[in-house]
């Protein structure tokens, strides 16, 4: 007996926006069955904890996060490069203004160390993704699977640093850095708690450069092509390897960014262990790209969605409605919805006997 | 019209009975009309040959047939009754089925694995034994072997064909639906498929023929039926017509551009656009598809490349671009060697590329016009410049007349020959220097492909651009090429200036 995925002579009319649109209705309906199961929490509380967080302004910091993120995994994912490494791409970016911050000279010049705890974010984070563009332009190994492991490896060294050489003096038991020195914080918004000018900044320039890069560069052209049909871009005379380190390794940098922007406006140090302390972004950014359907135009709207759910978790968690990590539950939901309604749009199960 | 009338008595004086008729069948797409208001008949028993110039219609009209495409309006009766063909299971059930020019096989399945799969799909319950000795008594009887426990992935371009009719002969196809599914395969299989269709039409199944070879067309098929732009120009016996006539039905008064004639000779330069010398490359199944070849081609030269699929043409002109390692052998692009480049450095040397499997190594399909140009790094710098890529598209939809809604258009949504016009059309601009392809006339009408081998032959005297051309299609060979090296075996066997080559002795050499 074998079961394989045979694709659809005529793939199921469902286009443009059926599958995302339907996805998030279905997914967070299966997410109020869930927690009603898991935890006695209303249906009606779960779907009106949900209906606040699209407009509580709580959301708004996650929002730009994962605009930026949703933008650098475009950048690969368009090229059918499955980037599943942004949380470490990240981190690494956080440790590296880390570094800017709190072991070089530079913050007495603080615009300067501004400027460069994203540049050095971005170039350590694009460095990490690169290794996994290595090995799958030269060696032909999956990414998916390196850039998961990458992330643990990430977490690992910033854990070693932080337990080690990184240990801040005034720390009060704490395992963790000290705080970056106030004058290379980003700056908040007036009325603000959160969110800073820097990474709006940084978030709406991430979806213009991707936006102009996929559609009016012969980069973006070609990654948008190696989603399709490599084979052709090789014949045509594409260096296809370089091509596929380069998107990834853009990926990577814009989610460094990201990484450098969460330190300097929000953590302003990092704690140890990183597990506990991530809010797991870079996996949840996955979600917002997905549902985008790869457009970056409309990644700000799948991240609006997305960290509203994301939210909506997590005051169902605070307001002690639901035990289990409600977040999770929504975002594992929509995601799974999503992946079943694009795979059974184009392929159907058959099993063979014999 | 006339000549509609004319016929219509001669077939209903046939008496075989219609197995399905098409009643005013329309189809739109966004931007264009591929059917018009079709009427249309399929006896028993015959070979139907559908006809019609690229974007003609033929591949919507048995898309329709087989229900992958509903009809905006008209009717299809099958055996008297209406039906409602909405999907392929529909069709099958009903009898229809199609084999498409590219095998739909699951390549890590074996053969009768496969078929199982296809028969279960639309509710069809056999044993695996009984299926393994359809395939081995059925092969058998065609003159092809296919063994059944063997992996898809391991056969042949032929093989695949055939087990696609397998499959569809399992699925007790009584009408079936061949779009240019014969039309690629070598001369000596595809004699040997036709010999199978007319056997099936003689135990009253019924076929509907989709080719660009008229003669082919002409000797194998009971009527044959001319579309053009969506409408029916008319369904005629064969016995009753020549090729000049169906040309006349297809292209109307373009078709006296249609000749066989060779096409004056070009004049070669003194330097060498390409030199190869004791090329050694390997194959895809571990033994040497090229073994030792040394060709010197000039500038301002055509050389065509005769012989039969798979006798290493694909792999040199692989090696050449640097799509494939070169074992040993050296290549020179205008005395510079090129050997074991990368296609990158080979191509931005003014080295255009027809390769042979165009929708995989030549354009991306869910991509526009436009941007299968831009994707080429001798036609764009880092910032693409949409504006003239826009006029370069628009130069060449007109220059090669492709049918298409808009420069924007995704090429996927084109007809099989337009697709390949975009290709063609597109490397023939990047030619500066070289020209190096495969079967460049594949899935064109018959005028397209000559003026395309006019434009070819003219590149080459005028522009002094070396070109070499390997073709399955002796007839384009013939008429192309100032000189032919025939391949067998990974050798060129034998090199003919244009003059003193002759048909039969060519075809000798290549079966040899
Ligand atoms: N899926 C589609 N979407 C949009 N337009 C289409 C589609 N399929 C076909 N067309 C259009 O319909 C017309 C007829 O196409 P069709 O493929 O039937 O031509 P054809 O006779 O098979 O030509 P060829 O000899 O080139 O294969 C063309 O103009 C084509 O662009
Ligand atoms: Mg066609």
């Amino acid at each position: 007996m074998k079961v394989v995925l045979v694709k659809r002579v005529k793939p199921l009319p469902l286009g443009g926006l059926v599958i995302p649109g339907a996805s998030i209705v279905i997914g967070v309906l299966i997410s109020t069955v869930v927690l009603y199961v898991i935890s006695r929490a209303d249906p009606l509380v779960t779907l009106s904890c949900v209906a606040s967080a699209l407009v509580s302004p709580e959301i708004v910091l996650t929002f730009l996060f994962l605009t930026i993120l949703g933008a650098a995994l475009l950048v690969a994912f368009n090229g059918s490069i499955w980037n599943i490494g942004a949380e470490g791409q990240l981190w690494l970016g956080t440790a590296a203004a880390t570094y800017i911050a709190l072991f070089t000279a530079l913050p007495q010049a603080p615009a300067i160390a501004k400027v460069a705890m994203v540049l050095t974010a971005m170039a350590l984070g694009g460095t990490w993704a690169a290794v996994a563009g290595v090995l799958r332009a030269y060696l032909s190994i999956d990414e998916v699977p390196v850039t998961l492991i990458m992330n643990y490896i990430a977490y690992y060294i910033i854990n070693y640093l932080v337990r080690g050489p990184w240990l801040g003096k005034k720390t009060w038991g704490y395992i963790r850095t000290d705080m970056i020195p106030d004058q290379v914080k980003f700056t908040l918004l007036p009325g603000s708690t959160t969110v800073t000018y820097e990474v709006l900044i940084i978030a709406v320039l991430a979806l213009i450069a991707v936006y102009f890069m996929l559609k009016y560069t012969s980069l973006g052209l070609r990654i948008r092509i190696l989603g399709s049909n490599p084979d052709a871009l090789k014949a045509a005379g594409v260096n296809v390897r370089a091509l596929i380190i380069t998107a990834l390794t853009l990926s990577g940098a814009i989610a460094g960014a990201m990484g450098a922007a969460q330190l300097a406006g929000y953590l302003h140090r990092i704690s140890y262990p990183i597990e506990s302390h991530t809010a797991n972004y870079g996996y949840t950014a996955i979600l917002v790209a997905w549902l985008s359907m790869l457009d970056i135009r409309a990644v700000p709207i799948a991240a609006y969605i997305v960290s509203a759910l994301y939210q909506a978790g997590i005051s169902m968690q605070i307001a002690g409605i639901s035990s289990a990590s409600a977040t999770y539950v929504f975002i594992g939901a929509v995601l799974l919805t999503f992946t079943v309604l694009r795979v059974f749009s184009e392929y159907s199960l058959r099993v063979i006997r014999g | 019209m006339t000549l509609l009338k004319t016929y219509k008595k001669d077939f209903s004086s046939k008496n075989k009975p219609p197995v399905v008729s098409v009643v005013g069948i329309s189809k739109k797409f966004p931007g264009s009309i591929a059917l018009d208001g079709v009427d249309f008949t399929i006896l028993e028993g015959e070979v139907h040959a559908l006809l019609g110039e690229n974007g003609a219609g033929k591949t919507t009209l048995v898309k329709i047939l087989y229900g992958i495409y509903v009809p905006d309006r008209g009717e299809i009766y099958v055996r008297g009754r209406k039906a409602q063909i909405n999907s392929p299971k529909e069709a099958i059930r009903q009898g229809i089925v199609m084999v498409s020019q590219v095998p739909q096989l699951i390549d890590k399945l074996t053969v009768a694995e496969n078929l199982i799969l296809g028969l279960e799909k639309y509710g069809f319950i056999t044993r695996v034994g009984k299926v393994r000795y359809f395939i081995r008594e059925k092969s058998r009887e065609v003159g092809i072997e296919v063994d059944p426990d063997t992996e898809v992935w391991k056969l042949s371009y032929t093989q695949k064909q055939l087990v696609e009719l397998l499959r569809a002969l399992l699925l007790n196809a009584k009408v079936l639906l061949l779009d240019e599914a014969i039309t690629f395969l070598p001369l000596i299989e595809k004699k040997k498929f036709y010999k199978f269709i007319r056997d099936f039409a003689n135990k009253s199944g019924s076929v509907i023929l989709i080719t660009h070879k008229i003669y082919e067309a002409l000797e194998v098929a009971d009527r044959i039926t001319v579309l053009r732009l969506g409408r029916v120009v008319g369904t005629v016996p064969r016995s009753k017509v020549s090729p000049d006539v169906v040309r006349k039905m297809m292209f109307a008064e373009r078709s006296s551009q249609v000749t066989y004639e060779r096409l004056p000779m070009s004049t070669p330069r003194e330097s060498a656009a390409l030199e190869i010398s004791d090329l050694w490359v390997m194959g895809d199944h571990g033994d040497h598809a090229v073994r030792g070849v040394s060709l010197t081609l000039r500038a301002g030269e055509v050389m065509g490349i005769a012989g039969i699929a798979g006798n290493g043409q694909k792999e040199l002109i692989q090696a050449i671009v640097g799509l494939r390692r070169v074992e040993k052998g050296r290549i020179r692009l205008y005395s510079e060697d090129i050997t074991n480049r990368s296609v990158s450095k080979v191509r931005i040397r003014g080295v255009g590329y027809i390769p042979d499997q165009p929708a995989k190594y030549g354009l991306s399909l869910e991509n526009s016009i436009e941007e299968n140009l831009a994707m080429l790094p001798s036609l764009t710098n880092r910032l693409i410049n949409w504006g003239s890529i826009r006029d370069l598209a628009r130069k060449l939809i007109k220059e090669f007349n492709i049918m298409t809604p808009s420069p924007k258009t995704p090429v996927k949504f084109l007809s099989g020959g337009n697709i390949m016009k975009v290709l063609v059309s597109r490397e023939l601009l990047v030619a500066r220097r070289l020209l190096v392809a495969y079967n460049p006339t594949r899935a064109l009408d018959e005028v397209t492909a000559i003026m395309v081998r006019k434009i070819i032959k003219e590149k080459a005297s005028t522009e002094g651009i070396g070109v070499l051309v390997a073709s399955e299609d002796l007839d384009e060979i013939l008429q192309i090429s100032d000189r032919i090296a025939v391949m067998n075996s990974g050798r060129v066997v034998r090199v003919f200036s244009s003059s003193e080559a002759v048909r039969d002795e060519i075809e000798k050499l290549m079966v040899m």
